[in-house]
C-alpha cells in the first residue's frame, strides 16, 4: 500500500505546494514594496486564500478559462501565469504580462486561460459565460471559472450570470472566495441571504460549501464540480469559506476587524501551514524538502522584484499599440 | 425563568458535495427560518415562554428576528421569548458544540435540533441527559424523523411542561463509540463507515467501490445513506439492545451484491461480505487496515496501520424525545383540548 493517502501523487503535491507558496511570498513581498511608492496604482493582496485558488486550479488545463477580480495575483499564479511578468506588470514595465498597461488589476495571459484580473467588481462572470459557450460549441471539454467575492456575489452582473449558465447549461463554476468582507462591510450588512448556496439553488444550479483554508477539501469538491461540468453536466456553485491576512487594498487601516482577528487568521487558518502539517503529518513531504521548496520561491520572488524594477517602462509611442484589436 | 427549550439549528447542513454528485436538496436558510418559527409557535402554544437559541450569522436569526417584529405590529402573541446563547460564532461544528454545552448549563429541560445526522451527533456528544428531539434539514438523516416540525413543536413544549409523564415522553438511543488505542476519540449516532479515502477532504462518502466496512446502531429499509445498506439487510430498531456489523467490499470481488440507495437519488451496487449482529459493549476490532472512519455520513478520522481502532455498541447512551409516543398519550388524555392546559 502506498504510504500516500492523499487523493495527489506526490509531485502533484509538491506542485501545489509550491505554487500556494508562491502565491504567499508574491503577495508577502508586494505587502513590502507597495509600502515604498514604487508601485503604481492599487494592489490588492490574496495572501491566506492560497488553498482555494490552487485547490481548483490543480484540476485545470490551458484549455480551461478563468476569469479573476481585483484580487487577481493568485488566480494568475495558480493558473500558470509567469511570476516575472506578473511582478514587472504590476511595476508597469514593458516586459510585464500586458507589457505594463494593465497593472494589478488586469494580468491577463490568454495562452494560460487566464482572462484577466478585473477591477470592476462581478465582470468576469459574463465574460466566463461567452468563454464557456465557445468551449460548449467547440466540444473542447473546456471549462470556464469565475472567481468572485462574498461583496460582488452581490452584482446584476453575477446574477444574471447564472441565470444565463444554467438557461444555456454552461461549462462554467461560479466560486465565491467568502472572506467575509466587502471591502470593509461585513457580509452580516450587506447580503440579505447569507448562503450562496441559496442563491445559486434559486436558478437550479447546485452549489457546495468547503472550508477553504483546506487545500483537500477545496481539491476533492472542485475536482467533482469540474468534472462535471466537463461532462456536459452544466453549471455549479463553489463557496469557499476563507480568510485574506491583509486588508482590502494596500493601505487599509482594517478598523472594522475584531480585535486579535487577524492573529488568530495567521496562527489558525493559515491554509499553508494546515497543508503542511497533513503532507508532513503523514510522512509524505518531509519539512526539510518544503523548506528547500521556500528557500527557491522566495529567491524567485526576490529575482522578479530586482528584474521589475530594473526593466523600462513603456514609451509614449507604445500608447496605443496592443490596445485595440481588430475582427 | 430558565430557558426550557433550546434550539440547535445548524445553517450550513446539506450544503456538502451531494449536491452535485446526487441532486440532493438544498433547504434554504429562509426555510430553516420557517422552520424554527412553526416549531416556536408550537412551543408557545403549549405554555413555553422561553427558548434558548443557538447563535449563527447564516441569516436565520434576522428571518426570525423580522418575524417577531411582524408579530408585534399585528398583535399576536404567538412566540416565547427568544434567547440567544452569547459565544463567539465560528460556523463551523463548534458552534453547535458551544451552544449546547451552554444550553446544558442553563438547564434546558429539551433540546431541539435542525440538521442531519452530523449535527444531531455534534449535540449528543455534550448534551448529556437533556433529550433531544431531532428536525430533519440535512442530507442523510437517518436519525431524525421525518414530519411537520410543528407536530415535534408541540411534543416538547407538552414534554417540556411536565405534561405527559417521562417513561412516555422520553426513550433511549444506543451509540457507537470509535476507540483508538485507549481512548475514545469520537462517535456516532447512526453509522461507522471504513472508507479507502484516507483523507477527509471534502467528507462527504459518495463512492461505493471504496465502501469496507459498516458498523450501525439501527438500520431501517426506509432510510437513506450509509445505514440503508445495514436496512436491507437486516433491519434493526432503534430499541433493539444490538446493532449490525457488515463486511463490504467492491462489487466484484463481494459474495453478494446489493442495490442501496446510498446517497440521494444514487442507487447502486454494494458489495457485501459478511453480516453480523453487533452486541453491546463488546468491541469489534477493524479489519482494514488504512483509511477514513466516517461518522454519520461525513469522513472524520483518517488511520492507519499503527492504530488500534475498535468500535463498540453503546445503549441507552442519549435520549430522545418520543414525539409520536406523546401525541398519542397527548390525544388519549384530551391535551390539547382548551382549558385543559396545567395550571
Amino acid at each position: 500500500m502506498s504510504n500516500n493517502p492523499f487523493p495527489l501523487p506526490k509531485e502533484k503535491l509538491l506542485e501545489a505546494y509550491t505554487k500556494m507558496k508562491t502565491i504567499r511570498e508574491f503577495e508577502e513581498r508586494l505587502h513590502v514594496e507597495f509600502a515604498k511608492g514604487d508601485i503604481p496604482g492599487f494592489v490588492h493582496l490574496y495572501a491566506g486564500e492560497e488553498a482555494s485558488g490552487t485547490g481548483i486550479m490543480m484540476h485545470l488545463e490551458d484549455k480551461d478559462r478563468i476569469a479573476s477580480t481585483h484580487r487577481g495575483h493568485g488566480h494568475c499564479i495558480a493558473k500558470g501565469v509567469e511570476v516575472e511578468g506578473m511582478m514587472a506588470e504590476i511595476y508597469g514595465k514593458v516586459t510585464g504580462s500586458c507589457r505594463g498597461k494593465g497593472g494589478s488589476m488586469h494580468i491577463a495571459d490568454l495562452s494560460k486561460g487566464m482572462m484577466g484580473a478585473n477591477g470592476i467588481l462581478g465582470a468576469g462572470a459574463p465574460l466566463i459565460c461567452g468563454a464557456a459557450l465557445a468551449s460548449k460549441f467547440r466540444g473542447d471539454g473546456g471549462v470556464g471559472i469565475t472567481f468572485f467575492g462574498d461583496g460582488a456575489s452581490n452584482q446584476g452582473t453575477v446574477l444574471e450570470s447564472m441565470n444565463l449558465a444554467a438557461v444555456w447549461n454552461l461549462p462554467v463554476i461560479f466560486v465565491v472566495e467568502n472572506n467575509g468582507y466587502a471591502e470593509s462591510t461585513s457580509i452580516d450588512y450587506a447580503v440579505a441571504v447569507d448562503s450562496y448556496i441559496d442563491r445559486a439553488a434559486g436558478f437550479g444550479i447546485p452549489g457546495v460549501t468547503v472550508d477553504g483554508t483546506d487545500f483537500f477539501a477545496v481539491y476533492e469538491a472542485a475536482g467533482e464540480i469540474i468534472k462535471r461540468a466537463r461532462e456536459g453536466g452544466g453549471p455549479a456553485f463553489l463557496e469557499c469559506k476563507m480568510v485574506r491576512f491583509f486588508g482590502h487594498f494596500e493601505g487599509d487601516a482594517q478598523t472594522y476587524r475584531a480585535k486579535g482577528e487577524n492573529e488568530e487568521n495567521r496562527a489558525n487558518k493559515d491554509c499553508l501551514k494546515i497543508f503542511r502539517s497533513k503532507v508532513a503529518g503523514a510522512g509524505v513531504i518531509s519539512e526539510a524538502e518544503m523548506n528547500k521548496i521556500d528557500d527557491e520561491v522566495l529567491a524567485r520572488i526576490e529575482a522578479s522584484v530586482q528584474k521589475a524594477k530594473k526593466d523600462p517602462l513603456p514609451t509614449a509611442k507604445d500608447l496605443l499599440t496592443d490596445v485595440y484589436v481588430s475582427y | 425563568m430558565a430557558p426550557l427549550v433550546g434550539i440547535v439549528a445548524n445553517p450550513v447542513s446539506a450544503s456538502d458535495i451531494r449536491r452535485i454528485v446526487s441532486n440532493a436538496s438544498t433547504l434554504q436558510v429562509t426555510d430553516r427560518a420557517n422552520i424554527i418559527l412553526r416549531v416556536l409557535s408550537a412551543l408557545r402554544a403549549c405554555g413555553v415562554k422561553d427558548v434558548l437559541m443557538m447563535p449563527e450569522k447564516s441569516g436565520i436569526r434576522r428571518h426570525i428576528t423580522r418575524a417577531y417584529e411582524r408579530a408585534v405590529n399585528l398583535k399576536e402573541d404567538i412566540f416565547p421569548e427568544l434567547h440567544v446563547v452569547r459565544q463567539d460564532i465560528t460556523s463551523t461544528v463548534r458552534d453547535t458544540l458551544l451552544a449546547t454545552a451552554a444550553m446544558r448549563e442553563a438547564g434546558c429541560k429539551i433540546i431541539i435540533v435542525l440538521g442531519g445526522d452530523g449535527t444531531h451527533r455534534a449535540v449528543v456528544s455534550q448534551c448529556g441527559d437533556i433529550p433531544i428531539a431531532g428536525i430533519s434539514t440535512g442530507t442523510n438523516n437517518a436519525f431524525p424523523e421525518h414530519r411537520e416540525p410543528t407536530i415535534t413543536g408541540l411534543a416538547v413544549g407538552l414534554a417540556a411542561m411536565g405534561r405527559v409523564p417521562d417513561t412516555i415522553a422520553f426513550e433511549g438511543n444506543k451509540r457507537l463509540d470509535v476507540t483508538i488505542g485507549d481512548t475514545v476519540k469520537d462517535i456516532a449516532i447512526v453509522d461507522v463507515a471504513v472508507v479507502t479515502e484516507r483523507f477527509v477532504g471534502a467528507k462527504a462518502i459518495w463512492k461505493p467501490e471504496n465502501f469496507r466496512e459498516l458498523f450501525v446502531t439501527f438500520s431501517d429499509p426506509e432510510v437513506i445513506g450509509m445505514s440503508a445498506i445495514a436496512g436491507l439487510l437486516e433491519p434493526v430498531s432503534r430499541r433493539d439492545d444490538h446493532g449490525l456489523m457488515v463486511k463490504l467490499a467492491p462489487p466484484h470481488e463481494a459474495k453478494t451484491i446489493l442495490n442501496v440507495p446510498f446517497a440521494p437519488g444514487i442507487i447502486g451496487g454494494i458489495g457485501i461480505n459478511e453480516v453480523q449482529r453487533m452486541q453491546v459493549g463488546v468491541p469489534y476490532k477493524l479489519d482494514f487496515p488504512a483509511g477514513t472512519i466516517a461518522l454519520d455520513g461525513e469522513r472524520e478520522l483518517a488511520f492507519d496501520q499503527s492504530d488500534d481502532v475498535t468500535i463498540t455498541l453503546v445503549n441507552d447512551a442519549f435520549r430522545t424525545v418520543n414525539v409520536s409516543g406523546i401525541m398519542r398519550y397527548a390525544s388519549q388524555n384530551g391535551l390539547m383540548k382548551v382549558g385543559a392546559q396545567k395550571q
